[in-house]
């Protein structure tokens, strides 16, 4: 699929095998996976070993502490791409029936989506309920339905707006706790510097968990699903929140108090370390990003909690977070979800190396409330406990239920966004642009759908 | 296969055929060699079968049966839902009225319209001077303009990403400096152009020294005539070299045109920089693409995909059937 450009009198052909690629693609893929899945086969005694992909690269030192604390199962880490390509590699996987590990990390978000193609065991059925109290109320209820269990949450994305402290006292601008006055030292600011921006408005796809996350804060609840309830779903992605928040930044867009470059691009990371940027509003994973992609800043940043819609409020949302697991393809379910749910758990250690050098947020109420991680110090942010911040913001996260279709519908956001920040659309007309266009694909897929 | 025939008897037949004719009447001879003749015959059937075994196992394995299986796929319709079902042509019957696809496809022809030309306008000029001047110099300029088609499609394209990147390209650096303002080479206004630059850029060289070839392979003498009518060099390229490599044109065309139907790897590449702009539905190509990827929808895409298929189909028999007679296929 890669250079299909290439005028070869194969082109003809190439074109008409576009889709065999997807075909092909997947039983490719399905070798290459079982090719070293050997790790789900055992042959007599020995230790059962457990196929696991998951993507931080702190994860090595997180497995070889599970390993050496475990005698019968050993966890063999494979990393399979971040985000949206582990995805794509696991959905093909599940597709061809072959080629999938058995424990894999998921964001919240993807849950519902694996699970309707039944490629998540119910762990439910392996003692996985007995974790329920040490778990965060809202992240138990994304990761499973009832007493069905599909995933163990690990870490959380409470948001909360980090900046520059530097910068705030040079023009001296006051942190913001408002989205009012979020704007009016945004426009402070842009007239003091014009090539300087309050923050950066993620317009592409991987920012579009940051939307939703932004709604969710203002009190957008756009669905209502259970895979108990199948094939009912509730679809509300225009209700006056999100059109509140769209039109909120729409309007700072048009202004060009914003910038409204692509995350995860090159000149995005510049913008955060050479100070073009002096907010980034993000999650509790985010102190762990921005350190690394603009360590040349350290010490000048501070975390401050998001800003709110009412003055005095409490509204929090999330932005990404994730969970590990079991694909239904495992052959060792028992010892698959021993692992999902023991790779971190309430595991001290393991946690040690997920907050100091992971940045994970842990959603385990022992790590999370415990001294160690809210008293933590970070260099980076002068010296500031910023859990201090992140908790409080964790606690207050309500419930969310997500669609079994989110690629789609974040890809749907993602284009009418782009619509409208190419001046195409007006901002007001994107939410029902993504409602129309969500609820139509939901209906056709055979979903009862109420709007 | 008739030379094939006619070539028939090869050495190791001669034996056989030799002792019967020493021995045998004329009649029993000639029928003998008929028999000969006709074991030559399957012998060497089953020697070209065998010859062409290899490749119809790897034919069969990695393009009929994917193809066929493709086409399975794309009869078919599977919801999250509702389950998997047969549905004959229904996914076709929403291809062609699916205002994603019809938008990528419209966007690919009139990039085409615009890009096309200038591209194959460049290798030509490109072509007929390197045809005239035999100098180092054409040589090294051979080379420079054919190199951008040894870099990878996807090397390039996140190459001229970073050029045209707002922060660090050197563009913007340049508009800066005069004071013209931001171009931004990545918006919706130019994104095509940009596209259209980055395929330019990979694919002038390559078509260039296909017409140089052709130019190569023409008879001198038919210049000197020329020259001794008196024409001059620019009448000499345009009266005669450019009609008489016309075939090889139509040939570059019609790559080219197939090649742009497909567009697919340089806006997969700028997709994330420029995600705004290069929507999940583009091109056909990347569009089908999404669908089986993200969406698992891969029923659908299959049907897409065999749909582009035939639009590229129709469109380059229709090509071909017009410019039958420069072509020389007629």
């Amino acid at each position: 699929m890669s250079s299909t450009r290439r005028p070869t009198s194969r082109s003809v052909r190439r074109t008409a095998v576009a889709a065999t690629s997807a075909a092909l693609a997947g039983v490719l893929l399905a070798a290459c996976g079982s090719g070293g899945d050997s790790g789900s086969g055992t042959t007599g005694s020995g230790p059962v070993h457990i196929k696991v992909w998951a993507w931080y690269p702190q994860f090595k030192q997180v497995v070889a502490e599970f390993n050496k604390t475990h005698k019968d199962v050993q966890v063999d880490w494979v990393q399979a791409g971040v985000g949206q390509d582990e995805y794509t590699k696991l959905k093909t996987a599940l597709k061809a029936g072959q080629g999938a590990p058995d424990v894999v990390m998921l964001e919240f978000q993807e849950l519902p989506t694996i699970q309707l193609t039944k490629g998540l065991l119910d762990m439910g059925k392996y003692g996985a309920n007995d974790d329920k109290g040490n778990y965060v109320d809202w992240a138990w209820k994304q990761a499973s339905d009832g007493d069905h269990v599909y995933a163990i949450p690990v870490d959380g994305g409470p948001m909360a707006m980090m900046y520059r402290a530097d910068l705030f006292k040079k023009y001296n601008l006051k942190v913001p706790t408002t989205w009012a006055e979020y704007k009016e030292e945004a426009a402070k600011l842009h007239k003091a510097d014009p090539n300087a921006y309050m923050t950066d408005f993620g317009s592409d796809e991987t920012a579009a968990g940051w939307r939703q996350g932004l709604t969710w804060q203002a009190g957008s609840r756009p669905y209502t699903y259970s895979a108990s309830k199948l094939p009912d779903i509730g679809v509300k992605l225009n209700d006056d929140n999100a059109k509140k928040v769209y039109e909120y930044w729409g309007d700072l867009v048009k202004n060009k108090l914003v910038d409204t470059q692509s995350y995860a691009t090159t000149d995005f990371y510049n913008g955060l370390s050479s100070g073009k940027y002096a907010t980034y509003i993000a999650a509790g994973w985010g102190p762990g990003y921005l350190s690394s992609v603009a360590a040349k800043t350290s010490g000048k940043w501070r975390v401050a909690p998001l800003p709110q819609w009412t003055a005095g409020g409490n509204a929090q949302g999330d932005w990404g977070g994730s969970s590990f697991s079991v694909t239904s393809q495992t052959k060792h379910p028992k010892e698959a979800t021993e692992v999902a749910r023991e790779l971190f758990g309430t595991s001290q250690a393991a946690w040690k190396i997920g907050i100091d050098q992971a940045y994970l947020f842990p959603l385990v109420n022992p790590i999370l409330n415990g001294a160690y991680f809210q008293d933590k110090k970070y260099d980076f942010f002068g010296g500031q406990q910023i859990n201090k911040v992140f908790v409080p913001a964790a606690n207050g996260i309500g419930t969310f239920d997500w669609s079994p279709f989110q690629d789609f519908a974040y890809n749907t956001d993602t284009s009418e966004v782009g619509k409208a920040l190419q001046g195409q659309t007006d901002w007001s007309s994107v939410n029902d642009n993504v409602q129309d266009q969500v609820t139509s694909y939901a209906s056709k897929q055979g979903f009862k759908v109420s709007k | 296969m008739s030379l094939l025939r006619q070539q028939g008897p090869a050495p190791a037949v001669t034996p056989s055929t030799v002792p019967a004719e020493g021995v045998g009447t004329p009649a029993t001879g000639r029928g003998r060699r008929r028999t000969g003749r006709q074991s030559a015959h399957t012998r060497h059937q089953a020697m070209g079968l065998m010859l062409v075994t290899p490749f119809g196992l790897l034919f069969a394995a990695f393009l009929v049966a994917p193809l066929a299986y493709a086409f399975w796929l794309s009869l078919r319709t599977s919801t999250l839902v509702g389950g998997d079902h047969f549905s004959w042509f229904a996914n076709y019957q929403q291809t062609f009225t699916d205002p994603h696809f019809l938008a990528g496809v419209r966007r690919v022809v009139v990039f085409g319209l615009v890009q096309v030309p200038i591209m194959l306008g460049l290798a030509l000029l490109g072509a007929l001077i390197i045809d005239e001047v035999s100098s180092k110099l054409a040589k090294v300029f051979r080379m420079t303009l054919f190199m951008p088609y040894a870099v990878p499609a996807v090397i390039g394209a996140l190459m001229w990403g970073f050029l045209y990147s707002p922060t660090f390209g050197p563009v913007n650096s340049l508009s800066h400096a005069l004071g013209t303002g931001k171009i931004d080479l990545l918006g919706h206004s130019l994104m095509l152009t940009s596209l259209g630059n980055i395929v330019t850029w990979q694919w002038t060289g390559y078509n260039m020294i296909v017409l140089y070839a052709a130019l190569q392979g023409l008879p001198r003498e038919v210049y000197e005539a020329a020259k001794l009518d008196g024409a001059g060099q620019i009448q000499t390229a345009l009266r005669i070299k450019v009609p008489m490599i016309s075939s090889a044109m139509v040939l570059t065309l019609m790559f080219t045109i197939i090649g742009t139907l497909q567009f697919f790897t340089e806006p997969r590449v700028l997709e994330p920089t420029a995600s705004s702009v290069i929507t999940p539905d583009y091109t056909p190509n990347l569009y089908a693409y999404n669908l089986a990827f993200q969406y698992s929808e891969f029923n659908y895409s299959a049907a897409i995909s065999f749909s582009l298929g035939a639009v590229v189909f129709i469109g380059s028999y229709l090509f071909l059937f017009a410019t039958r007679k420069r072509s020389g296929l007629k």
